[in-house]
């Protein structure tokens, strides 16, 4: 508990070695609160975190130790020069002294930090801070990262950098990177946690997730012809379970395991209407979200 | 001890790479030059003219006459340049942020505020050393050099200082604003110099007594005098780990609270 309110509770997860984990909820879900405990910013007041074999309870250093950390909005001592600030970190870190040069050489290559390695921190870009905040935390080469939103205020370039520099640092890490932009799920993360309201509502590999709460598959067609007519000739179909439309622009609910494409399309065209559009929507983790999400409220 | 190099480290490379440093360093010496100044022309004149007395002669001293004045105005200057240099330490942490990183390093909160206490320390020391040449002119002019009194006299406002930076340590890990931190720790500081006067100590009365002792500034008097008591060794020890220990609980009780 922190104040008065319960944060977080009955959170419970595993990651193994070399996974990349995506923490995803809405804003407030709780996924700070539950990275501060692991990386023993926070006690917990109740249960544990263990990471690495050691319990951020008992061992706080231990795990401090294995733990690479970038907070949302990282704050960075501005003052500092890069390089100087790199060594710094190390040092405290406990990168063995004569190793020190060697580890900031290696994490600013890593984090393509060449061209300001001698500027101060402060006059940095938002993307070129977000890549420094990367390399405090690869410095000692931890075996576990954490993210805390790592693409949050990031233009759209920079996202897509800081994305495959995430992608490159796993393999023998393990990563909890959380986030409320969902493609970065799909794109980074192999299994996902999702949390809402401090509780967690799903676990499970990024390509299982979306299946198991799939219950239908969607066609979207673009249709010349009047709308009502359209529709009544496509609900003719079996295995049509909803259909919608803006003008022209046609969206078929489609029973699980079923691929009407080719019927769809026969139909149209024998009705005499122009088929100009078609494709399938698989759902994404967007709508797998929402729905967990939002369940309670019964949207 | 690696951690508190690194922290001591950084801190000073922060107070001067800022203007912070160099600016209460001016304030501090600038202000300083000017008492000494005014207390030593003042009093050459005065010894010449008691010069002109066989008996007076015998009693011009320039520890009493230059260096007790000077260091007792002194110990006002150091009560305003210090909370501004201990204000930061904690309190612009937390604004900014950086805390959060700095709490989840493998660091130990005695290590942080060791570090950063030490580096405190050491932009008072080097204040009071750029103070050195005073005793300096003046004994190249005088017949005899009196030493010990000049050096405990340092003594004591060094001690003193430092505890002025304790408390202001402790008050900065409480604040998250540092003008707070600075306006409550002059106001704490303040406090301490003013117990003293609360109750006329002279009075007879037992309370008069103990607040008289408990006054920050009723400890540096004997040190000015030439006189090292373990009663203020003490008192300033006791003051400086008091802080620091109340720092470290602060800490602490944060991370709980969150």
């Amino acid at each position: 508990m922190y104040g008065q309110t319960v944060a977080v509770k009955n959170v419970s997860f595993e990651v193994e070695k070399g996974e990349i984990l995506g923490f995803l909820g809405p804003n407030g879900a709780g996924k700070t609160t539950t990275m501060r405990v692991i990386t023993g910013y926070f006690p917990p007041t109740d249960g544990d975190a263990i990471v690495a074999g050691h319990s951020v309870l008992t061992e706080p250093l231990e795990v401090k130790k294995r733990i690479g950390y970038v907070p949302e909005n990282p704050a960075l001592y501005k003052e500092m020069k890069v390089v100087d600030y790199l060594k710094f970190i190390g040092s405290i870190k406990g990168v063995a002294r004569a190793h020190i040069g060697e580890s900031v050489d290696s994490v600013i290559k890593k984090c393509a930090l060449q061209s300001v390695t001698g500027k101060h921190i402060g006059q940095l870009s938002r993307g070129f801070q977000q890549r420094v905040a990367l390399g405090q935390a690869l410095v000692n080469d931890p075996p576990v990262l954490i993210l805390d939103e790592p693409t949050s205020g990031l233009d759209p370039k920079q996202i897509h950098e800081i994305r495959e520099l995430i992608k490159s640092m796993a393999g023998t890490r393990t990563i909890i990177l959380s986030t409320h932009i969902l493609p970065e799920v799909s794109m980074t993360c192999s299994k996902v946690v999702i949390i809402n309201e401090g509780e967690i509502v799903a676990v499970d590999s990024t390509d299982n997730i979306g299946s198991r709460f799939v219950q239908h598959n969607q066609i979207e067609m673009l249709v010349q012809g009047q709308p009502e007519k359209v529709i009544e000739k496509l609900s003719e179909l079996e295995g049509v379970m909803r259909i919608d439309n803006t003008s022209n622009r046609y969206t078929l609910d489609v029973e699980k395991d079923r691929d009407l494409r080719a019927q769809a399309a026969k139909k149209i065209v024998e009705s005499g209407f122009d088929l100009l559009e078609m494709r399938t929507k698989a759902m994404s983790l967007e709508d797998v979200f929402l729905r967990l999400v939002t369940e309670e409220e019964g949207v | 001890m690696r951690n508190i190099a690194e922290i001591y480290k950084k801190e000073i490379r922060f107070y001067f790479s800022t203007p912070i440093a160099y600016v209460v360093m001016f304030i501090f010496t600038a202000v300083f030059g000017f008492l000494y100044f005014r207390n030593l022309t003042y009093y050459s004149e005065l010894s010449y003219q008691l010069m002109q007395n066989q008996y007076f002669a015998q009693r011009v001293d320039l520890i009493l006459g230059v260096f007790a004045p000077v260091f007792n105005s002194n110990s006002i200057i150091l009560l305003m340049v210090i909370p501004p240099i201990s204000m930061r330490l904690f309190a612009e942490e937390k604004k900014s942020g950086t805390i959060e990183l700095l709490f989840t390093y493998p660091l130990r909160d005695i290590q942080m505020v060791l570090g950063k206490w030490l580096a405190a320390v050491t932009i008072l020391f080097s204040m009071l050393v750029l103070t050195v040449y005073a005793p300096f002119i003046a004994f190249g002019f005088a017949k005899s050099a009196e030493w010990g009194p000049v050096l405990s006299g340092y003594l004591g406002m060094f001690l003193m200082g430092v505890a002025f930076l304790s408390l202001g340590i402790f008050i900065s890990a409480l604040a998250e604003n540092q003008i707070v931190a600075i306006i409550v720790s002059y106001g704490a500081l303040l406090a301490f110099w003013f117990i003293g006067w609360a109750v006329d100590p002279d009075s007879g009365r037992q309370v008069g007594k103990i607040l008289g002792e408990l006054s920050i500034i009723s400890h540096l008097i004997n040190f000015i005098k030439g006189v090292i008591d373990t009663k203020d060794l003490v008192y300033y020890l006791l003051f400086i780990f008091s802080s620091l220990f109340l720092t470290l609980r602060v800490l602490e009780s944060k991370r709980w609270r969150g």
